[in-house]
């Protein structure tokens, strides 16, 4: 056998410190405890709209008030291959209103989003306009990353995402947090210091033992666990990352299945109004409630708290459609919106509504002057804040859809005196960290831009008013 | 400091082998040794060869995604499957957009007649490709408002990359608008091949506020004139001539932005995740690729650099899902059923399934970006789902049935628990550490490790001898090559 890098490492028990863990004040165990306790029983879901959402067509100017309505019906086309929403087909909210803070144009939900519509009725759901980042890049990869890594300017060089750095601070390793109902971990879930998983069906999760030798399972189980614990404990990156992974699979694989049948057993209705809405959304967020469910209810080994779930085809350069019950983008924003509202009345009767909060965002918007019949990609969007402890209403404002850049994108804004200042999605990122997840200084896990105020996010703003 | 004369030692050949195709055979290994066969000798020998015209054909996508694992087991080539596997996922196209099995199998086709061939002749012909056409709209794309899918595309993931190694932007928005033009008026026929359309073709004349066809102004150093794409004629001359200014643009270093880009792709993939551009700039000194674009020289001198062999024992990159199928079963000598199951019997999903679960679906990547390599690759999903496969690869079945024929890949006349354990390490290609050896001997003789084993015990052998392959294949250093 030669020496290798693993064993050299192990046996000498060398500690590489320090790249990967977060800033020295979320080292102290006490701190990090303190921190987990402020979390209490709360949860936290992120609904990832892969493809980048035309937020153009999702929340609309309904009138002219402020002249959004003109410049909307110029970059959006009617007749074949049109994508202009008439206000008639708008849903258009009245209590609570649902008014741009900045020029006081009503403002309609795409039609396929009554689901969202109707939770914003009971006031909860939180618009945030406008939502973007200096330096917008329209490549889906790249902005895709950006959101998730929280730097666009690059400035920290984190290769770590949002969410995960502050999982890293508040969890350990033999703690699993989180939970992305995918293939793999959400990349603003990714660090090195704490679990999360990746499941995408509850019931599927059992550990693959064969049954040939009977009574070698556990010998089998015991030298699985042993030879991960130990890559688990080793000090080079990845073999931790892969040890990590395997520990928490090989825990989950015994303490998440179970689950399954649990809610299906109990909560059989609820279930029924998910397999209703029939598409991935609706089956994931099923996933989660099922989880959720187990945590309320102290199911050992279960403690997830965060929770990630995406839904794709936003990419809508070709027939997008409008308000048409078989277009494209409306089948999108009738799944998303029904998924939820199903999901809420789930919460709602486990008595964990108030305690839930999903956030909704996307990579981009899309062009705001459309193509032949969709559209290519834009720079702000709009995203959500949903949940029963959420101030409902509309915050950030349309974005100045009648004053493009060079490439027909609408600008990104931090000037105070401009009243179509954008929202910075670190503004979003750190008003969730202080005021659902208990975090004094979200500047420690979200890079503050230096340079010109006026186009750079120079002062962060982490009371936006919905938590 | 060695080169292509340098003698190949064992873990070197190892890493050779198993980084340029689907596992390392043992015996080959020591057949090599034996020889004592040198680094420029073997790759040579693993560049011998004539891409074939195999096409995996079948009217369901998955008929052909399955016919192309199946292929990959069998081929002598694993070199070349390993490429076409690269240029699959570098020209990311799914058949979830496409609908179109025939059309996926003919770009697989073209991948691999292209594999190592020369690369811009490549863009080229996948500009004209009818799966990728429709992929990225090319076929949608209307001189009335174009698109920019492709355009964009083919700069940012196919040629130059979004920024240059200085962090500079490579391309402008202006330069994706201009080059959307050129591909105004593609579309394929019945036969798949590429026609173009005058009639729906962006000429300059009939859209004079569009701006001159002139791309890269303000980069790739070719002035402040910029590049015009018309300079070969107007039309269907325009889509090759966009290629060609591609291939001249220098970053900000005044080095060639394409071979950088590729170049860096290629060592990321065959060796180690992101090389540092002296490595890069070196393979391309060494094969000319910044004038050539020619893969095969390009990984003829990736292969026999000391650089290539850093990892050997050591290695430092995720196996993708599909390289951990096929390179279990080539280790473990089974081929792959009728049904595309590697087992008999009802308990082994077709290979299909198999790979889903681990995040890599062939001819249906997850967007146009590919796959996500490395960590990417592991999740607790992704692994429990290696360990789906490898349960069901190497369990006994009851009745006395059973795929893993462990006579055929050890001696069983090994008595000496550590001993099996390491002919099995060594079969699968691990270096174990003194801690996984010792629970692994200790698995093998419930605890008893210095109590001789007897292989041809039957429950030994297809109870404890099996689940021993199958701890090892499960383990963290078999996920990485």
């Amino acid at each position: 056998m030669a020496i290798t890098r693993r064993q050299f490492i192990t046996r000498t028990g060398v500690a590489a410190a320090g790249s990967f863990l977060g800033s020295g004040l979320f080292r102290n165990p006490l701190l990090r405890q303190a921190l987990a306790d402020t979390i209490g029983d709360r949860y936290f879901v992120v609904l990832f709209l892969d493809g980048g959402n035309d937020g153009l067509n999702t929340i609309t100017p309904a009138d002219n008030v402020g002249g959004l309505r003109t410049a909307y019906n110029a970059a959006r086309n009617t007749g074949s291959g049109g994508l202009q929403l008439a206000p008639g087909s708008l849903l258009v909210p009245t209590s609570p209103a649902m008014k741009d803070p900045n020029t006081g144009a009503q403002l309609g939900f795409h039609p396929g989003l009554q689901g969202l519509k109707n939770l914003y009725d009971q006031g909860q759901v939180a618009v945030i306009q406008g939502c973007g980042y200096p330096n917008y890049n329209t490549s889906h990869e790249v902005s895709r990353s950006i959101w998730q890594v929280a730097d666009p300017l690059g400035a920290a060089g984190y290769g770590t995402g949002w969410m995960g750095r502050y999982l890293a601070a508040n969890y350990t390793g033999s703690q699993i947090p989180g939970v992305c109902v995918r293939g793999e971990v959400a990349r603003e879930f990714v660090q090195y210091t704490t679990s999360v998983l990746a499941i995408e069906q509850l019931k599927d999760f059992g550990f693959p033992y064969d049954d040939f030798l009977s009574g070698d399972e556990q010998a089998k189980r015991d030298a699985f666990s042993a030879i991960y614990g130990q890559a688990k404990a080793a000090t080079d990156p990845l073999f931790k990352y892969v040890g990590d992974s395997g520990s928490a699979m090989l825990t989950a694989s015994e303490s998440y299945p179970p689950l399954h049948n649990d809610y299906h057993k109990d909560r059989k209705s609820f279930e029924d109004a998910y397999n209703a809405v029939g598409r991935s959304t609706a089956r994931d967020l099923l996933e989660i409630a099922k989880v959720i469910y187990g945590v309320k209810r102290g199911v050992p080994n279960v403690n997830a708290r965060f929770f990630e779930i995406s839904n794709g085809g936003y990419d809508t350069h070709s027939d997008q459609g409008g308000a048409e019950t078989d277009g494209q983008q409306y089948g999108l924003h009738k799944e998303v919106g029904d998924s939820l509202q199903v999901f809420f009345n789930d919460l709602q009767d486990m008595g964990v509504a108030s305690k839930t909060c999903v956030m909704v965002w996307s990579e981009f918007s899309r062009r705001i002057e459309q193509n032949d019949n969709g559209t290519d990609h834009g720079s702000q969007g709009p995203m959500f804040v949903i949940g029963g402890a959420v101030h409902g209403g509309v915050y950030g404002n349309h974005p100045n859809i009648a004053d493009l850049d060079g490439d027909g994108n609408t600008k990104y804004s931090q000037d105070t005196a401009n009243g179509f200042r954008s929202t910075d999605l670190r503004d979003v990122y750190g008003t969730i960290l202080k005021h659902w997840l208990g975090m004094t200084n979200p500047s420690a896990v979200l890079p503050v831009d230096g340079g010109d105020p006026k186009t750079r996010w120079t002062a962060p703003s982490y009371d936006m008013g919905f938590l | 400091m060695g080169d292509e004369n340098s003698v190949l030692t064992r873990s070197e050949a190892r890493h050779l082998l198993r980084r340029t195709g689907f596992g390392a055979d043992p015996r080959q290994l020591d057949h090599l040794v034996l020889r004592g066969s040198t680094r420029g000798e073997v790759v040579d020998n693993l560049l011998d060869f004539d891409p074939k015209k195999f096409k995996p054909r079948g009217k369901q996508i998955e008929d052909v995604h399955n016919k192309w694992v199946k292929y990959m087991v069998r081929t002598k080539y694993q070199l070349q499957e390993k490429l076409v596997l690269f240029w699959h996922d570098h020209f990311a196209t799914g058949n979830a957009k496409v609908n179109n099995a025939e059309l996926m199998t003919n770009q697989n086709l073209l991948f691999r007649l292209n594999c190592k061939g020369n690369f811009k002749d490549l863009v080229k012909a996948v500009n004209k490709d009818a799966a990728m056409m429709e992929y990225l709209d090319t076929v949608r794309n209307s001189k009335n408002q174009p698109n920019e899918n492709y355009a964009r595309e083919v700069e940012e993931l196919f040629t130059l990359g979004v920024k240059d190694s200085a962090g500079n932007a490579n391309y402008t928005q202006a330069d994706i608008v201009q080059i959307a033009r050129a591909f105004t008026g593609w579309d394929y026929d019945d036969d798949g091949l590429a026609t173009f359309d005058s009639g729906r073709h962006d000429y300059a004349n009939k859209y004079p506020a569009r701006g001159p066809k002139v791309i890269y102004t303000t980069v790739g150093q070719f002035g402040s004139g910029g590049r015009s794409f018309t300079v070969n004629g107007e039309g269907e001359p325009e889509i090759d001539t966009v290629i060609d200014i591609i291939f001249d643009h220098r970053d900000t270093n005044s080095h060639n932005t394409v071979a950088r880009h590729i170049g860096g792709k290629l060592i990321s993939y065959f060796a180690f995740p992101s090389p540092p551009l002296s490595l890069t700039d070196a393979v391309i000194a060494d094969s000319g690729f910044d004038t050539s674009f020619d893969i095969n020289s390009f990984l003829r001198a990736l292969f026999v650099r000391d650089e290539f062999y850093a990892n050997a024992d050591d290695p430092v990159s995720v196996k993708w899902p599909v390289d951990y199928v096929v390179s279990t079963l080539n280790l473990l000598r089974m081929k792959l059923k009728s049904k595309y199951q590697y087992v008999d019997g009802g308990d082994g999903a077709a290979i299909r399934d198999q790979l889903l679960n681990m995040g890599q679906v062939l001819l249906d990547p997850p967007s146009v970006f590919g796959w996500d390599w490395e960590t990417a690759w592991i999740s607790s999903a992704t692994l429990l789902a290696r360990c789906s496969f490898t349960r069901d690869a190497t369990a006994a079945r009851a009745g006395g049935g059973t795929s893993l024929r462990p006579e055929k890949l050890i001696d069983l006349t090994l008595t000496d628990p550590g001993d099996v354990v390491d002919a099995v390490a060594d079969r699968l290609g691990v270096n174990l550490t003194a801690t996984e050896r010792s629970i692994l001997i200790n698995y093998l003789t419930d605890n008893h490790p210095n109590t001789p084993v007897d292989l041809n015990d039957p429950d030994t052998r297809d109870g404890k001898l099996h689940g021993l392959f199958g701890l090892i294949l499960q383990s963290p250093a078999y996920q990485l090559h």
